[in-house]
């Protein structure tokens, strides 16, 4: 009975030890098949977020709780601290504050003579150029005199009048600059500290 | 809103001030101008140049009507002078040093000139020199008399309390009618003639 069974089981062992004979266009047609297949874009997305269930022991919990209090207690105003720090000398450079270093000024009056003028204004480096700029509107005193008495801060400036908000004219009483830049002259002004 | 972008929002919140810009430029200058504009006072920043002088010189542009290539170009030419001033007066000057030195060039005192000025003026701010030598330009003086003018008071070691008497006295002298170059080199050599004597006056 032994003998009679073990022929047969050797025969189907040699069969399947046998290779399979496979076209050689086989790998290629698999891997076309593979790649034909639609592709899971947000897979490692979905992996991240798909529910899953988490053991966890609760002396673990605890730990991994007193280190968020930690962090939120002492990290978290210490990360931003630092970068209030790193932002500051950068927004201060462009937007001087006047509260922690307030710019010295003198006030100065300016004078034009423009008969026929409507309005006049100083505009400068100390002004931003600003024709509209209220504290630099001149009033007329009569007999065509325009003046205004403004802070300007310490050290070299320049600057113009603006008549009628299309006229530039330089300051007839003072030195003038050749502004090779937008073909309008300006005139020069130092402010100093008075004693 | 995801919670991704809620974060980032509240990040570039937290962020903006670190690339805050001027709003002036933003309200006077056309898109493309004050793209170009940003880019170049972003460059002097980060060299550690002076950057209100290009805000307002770009905004002067603007207040005059220029056309953006103009103010570009200018705020551009601006740049180079305080890239070159501080070159010449080297990496510790500071932003006053740096700004009166481009005003000097600006005025058409050259580099080498400005490096002369540098060398008299010794370990002291070559602010106030800077400030005089331009504003004697600007009243009329002719530029090399203006110059040798100012290294000869610094090579005398005159203060600047002094330097800015000299001025206003030129700038008087000039007011009524005194020719501009004369009016310097008298008045300076009057003041080196005082310093000269500055030593006996602890004596009197």
């Amino acid at each position: 009975m032994r003998d009679e069974n073990e022929l047969p089981l050797r025969e189907i062992a040699r069969e399947l030890r046998e290779p399979v004979p496979v076209s050689e266009s086989f790998d290629a047609r698999v891997m076309r098949a593979v790649r034909a297949l639609p592709r899971h874009r947000f897979g490692f997305w979905l992996r991240l977020t798909a529910p899953r269930t988490i053991t966890i022991k609760p002396l673990t919990w605890g730990v991994l709780a007193a280190s968020l209090i930690v962090f939120a207690a002492a990290g978290v105003p210490r990360a931003f601290g630092a970068l209030h720090r790193a932002t500051r000398p950068i927004a201060t450079a462009l937007f001087p504050s006047s509260a922690k270093a307030p710019v010295k000024s003198q006030r100065v009056q300016f004078v034009l003579v423009a008969p026929d003028a409507k309005k006049v204004a100083v505009v400068g480096d100390f002004n931003g150029w600003d024709a509209q700029h209220a504290e630099y509107q001149a009033k007329h005193r009569g007999g065509g005199v325009w003046s205004v008495t403004a802070p300007v801060p310490l050290g070299h400036h320049r600057y113009s009048f603006v008549v009628d908000d299309s006229v530039w004219v330089a300051d007839p009483t003072a030195p003038r600059v050749v502004d090779n830049d937008f073909g309008t002259p300006n005139s020069a002004i130092v402010v100093e500290e008075l004693k | 809103m995801t919670a991704v972008g809620r974060a980032l929002l509240a990040l570039a919140v937290v962020a903006a001030p670190a690339f805050a810009q001027d709003p002036r430029l933003a309200a006077r200058l056309d898109k493309p101008t004050l793209i170009a504009v940003n880019a170049i006072v972003d460059s002097a920043r980060v060299a550690k140049l002076p950057t209100s002088p290009l805000v307002d010189k770009a905004l002067e542009g603007a207040a005059k009507g220029s056309d953006g290539q103009k103010i570009v170009v200018a705020v551009h030419q601006l740049s180079l002078r305080l890239g070159s001033a501080r070159h010449v007066l080297g990496a510790g000057a500071s932003i006053d040093e740096i700004k009166s030195a481009a005003g000097a060039l600006d005025a058409g005192v050259t580099p080498h000139d400005l490096a002369r000025i540098r060398a008299a003026t010794g370990k002291r701010a070559v602010t106030m020199p800077l400030a005089v030598l331009t504003d004697l330009i600007e009243r009329g003086v002719p530029i090399a008399t203006a110059t040798s003018t100012v290294i000869q008071l610094e090579r005398s070691g005159v203060k600047d309390q002094e330097l800015a008497m000299f001025q206003r006295n030129v700038r008087a002298d000039i007011d009524r009618g005194a020719d501009p170059g004369v009016a310097a080199t008298t008045r300076a050599r009057g003041l080196v003639l005082r310093s000269g004597g500055a030593p006996d006056k602890p004596a009197q």
